[in-house]
């Protein structure tokens, strides 16, 4: 058992994610950054899709009720295992009564806290991740508060020759405040004209301050709408039949905001669609600041799958090595 | 299917596949969008990870390490075509009856609240929309409004939000409403919201664009299984149910809040099989049919 001292800022329990529930409305959820979260479980040994706990700029302190062996991976959070600098990207050995303090950190923004066995909370339909709009899944539906205490499965075999292994420095994200997210065309985009994909492709977007596990909003500059809704849609020109969106729509509410939808997105609405962040660079949005910069490129399906072959063989070559 | 356009394609990320049966809102789009999705579900392909039937369009997840996108794309069209037949199509449904108090105190209150973000200002949302439809008298409008059956022509965005659109009537004659310049940040759950052409019932307190026009006495949520009638999924609404609204006064919504809350309430509902050949050939004639027992 884990027990929270002190919930830091955002502190949620996330798995892979919610699947075959999207037509009721209820997003995937899981992981933010998908890639830090699976390193974090190879780590320590745990199947893929093993629970963790996702931390936001600032972690918090837990005290470990017994001995565990774990891993932090994603923004690297400045840490300390008893009050003694404790790093990330690799597997320690945690005994009873320790504690596990995080503080901010000055790049990225999702941490993990992966333990070997993985967090023990009911699977809520089909998963164990938090989604806190519905209060679905999760520890009670919600974010970690002081007091909570958290079980965690037996670990399938025995981990501690894992102990002191780590990640190499070529595999561990950079956390930059400037992000190139690769974007397929389409969907609802008709509603554009050729000057308006221009403005989108060839400007840079700030990421804004109400930016979170539903939507990251962008401020960039004004993208003109020239034609007519549909019928159906009302009468404002960023809208159109009320759609079912993909996780990573690239949005316009309006002609100076952009939305990308996040893994707790709502799933569907009325707002011109131009395209979808291809699911990979979805971990790169996740881990931006507010005030850092991006800019969108055009990619094809045939990209986007290489781009999703890439990392997978990434991930086995590290796993190969561990 | 009903010489609908040809279905567009398009990838979304390298996730999902949307597809574009029409732009505007047809009901048979969404007729066919249903019968797809229907059709997907029974075949089961490996690597098929979510189906969403909307409202003149579908959407489907898929895990591309297990079916290609193009093998996947390949698929679509196929059902695409096939399911293009109309005399074959028919779903179950279930016609449910909504028990709703418009123009009432939260909403109004609601409306006043976030009344900057509205084209209108000066107007509560009911208002509004009785003006933006040419409604003088209120009594008018709600008789005009639950007086025909809706198609929950899509679920989303939140969980349990169901978009419905009217049966049997002419694109002229659906009430139609313009929404927010920037969404409310807040909406009291069970508040019946007009935007587009499109009604929906918020399940939970959350953001929202649709005009504030009355509250559901009944919940669209029910996280704790208190309600016989929602025990199935937690939600209400289901694609292809059909809602009925009924105007209640304030305390006859109140009583059925109670009953609600002692878990005791049941549901008016009918189950019954849409056929949306008859729909298209015979249209309000339909609709009298099937509602005449209910």
């Amino acid at each position: 058992m884990i027990e929270v001292i002190d919930s830091g800022l955002w502190t949620t329990v996330q798995d892979m994610g919610r699947h075959g529930q999207y037509h009721l409305g209820v997003p995937p959820s899981g992981a933010a950054d998908r890639y830090s979260y699976m390193i974090g479980n190879l780590l320590v040994g745990n199947p893929e899709n093993s629970a963790g706990l996702e931390m936001t700029l600032i972690g918090g302190e837990f005290m470990f009720r017994k001995n565990y062996i774990i891993a932090l991976t994603g923004a690297p959070m400045e840490a300390y295992l008893n009050n003694k600098p404790i790093s990330f990207w690799e597997v320690h050995q945690v005994q009873e009564g320790d504690r596990l303090k995080l503080k901010a950190c000055k790049i990225g923004v999702k941490s993990y806290l992966c333990i070997a066995g993985g967090i023990d909370v009911p699977d809520v339909m089909g998963s164990k991740s938090t989604y806190e709009l519905s209060r679905i899944g999760g520890y009670q539906g919600r974010k970690l508060q002081a007091g909570d205490k958290i079980c965690i499965n037996e670990p399938l075999f025995e981990t501690s020759p894992r102990v002191g292994k780590s990640i190499p420095a070529g595999y561990i994200p950079a956390f930059t405040d400037f992000q190139e997210l690769r974007v397929t065309m389409g969907i609802t985009g008709y509603l554009m004209n050729d000057m308006a994909l221009k403005t989108f492709l060839n400007s840079e977007w700030t990421v804004s301050h109400e930016s979170d596990r539903v939507a990251y909003r962008y401020k960039g500059p004004k993208v003109s709408f020239s034609e007519m809704p549909p019928f159906g849609a009302g009468n404002s020109f960023s809208n159109v039949v009320d759609i079912a969106y993909p996780i990573g729509a690239v949005l316009f509410t309006n002609e100076e905001e952009l939305i990308v939808l996040q893994k707790d997105g709502t799933t569907g609405g009325g707002f011109i669609t131009i395209g979808t962040v291809i699911s990979q660079d979805l971990d790169i949005i996740a881990q931006s600041r507010p005030q850092s910069k991006c800019r969108f490129i055009a990619v094809t399906i045939d990209q986007a799958i290489q781009a999703r072959i890439e990392r997978r063989q990434k991930l086995e070559t590290l796993y190969q090595m561990l | 299917m009903f010489n609908l356009p040809e279905t567009h394609f398009h990838f979304g990320g390298d996730e999902y596949i949307y597809a574009e049966i029409s732009r505007e809102m047809r009901i048979e789009s969404n007729f066919k969008a249903l019968a797809i999705t229907k059709e997907l579900r029974k075949k089961e392909i490996p690597g098929v990870v979510d189906i969403v039937s909307a409202n003149s369009s579908y959407l489907v997840r898929y895990n591309p390490d297990i079916i290609s996108a193009k093998n996947l794309l390949d698929c679509l069209k196929d059902i695409d075509l096939t399911k293009s037949d109309p005399k074959k199509l028919h779903f179950s449904a279930r016609i449910i009856e909504i028990p709703a108090w418009y123009d009432d105190p939260v909403s109004r209150e609601c409306s006043y609240r976030f009344r900057n973000r509205n084209p209108e200002p000066e107007l509560s949302n009911f208002e509004f929309v009785m003006k933006a439809n040419h409604f003088a008298d209120k009594e008018e409008f709600i008789e005009y409004h639950s007086g025909t059956p809706y198609l929950i022509t899509m679920v989303g965005f939140l969980p349990g939000t169901a978009w419905h659109f009217p049966l049997g009537q002419e694109p002229f004659e659906v009430l139609q409403a313009p929404k927010y310049h920037s969404p409310r940040t807040e909406t009291p759950e069970r508040c019946i919201g007009t935007g587009g052409a499109f009604n929906v019932i918020y399940p939970v307190n959350g953001p929202g664009s649709y005009q504030l026009i009355g509250r559901a006495a009944v919940p669209m949520f029910d996280p704790k299984g208190q309600l016989t009638d929602l025990k199935e999924t937690a939600f209400l609404a289901r694609p292809g149910d059909i809602w009925k609204y009924r105007p209640v006064n304030e305390s006859e919504y109140h009583q059925i809040m109670r009953e609600v809350e002692a878990g005791e309430y049941r549901l008016k509902i009918k189950e019954f099989t849409f056929s949306p050949l008859e729909y298209m050939e015979k249209g309000k004639q339909y609709i009298r049919e099937f509602m005449e027992d209910f």
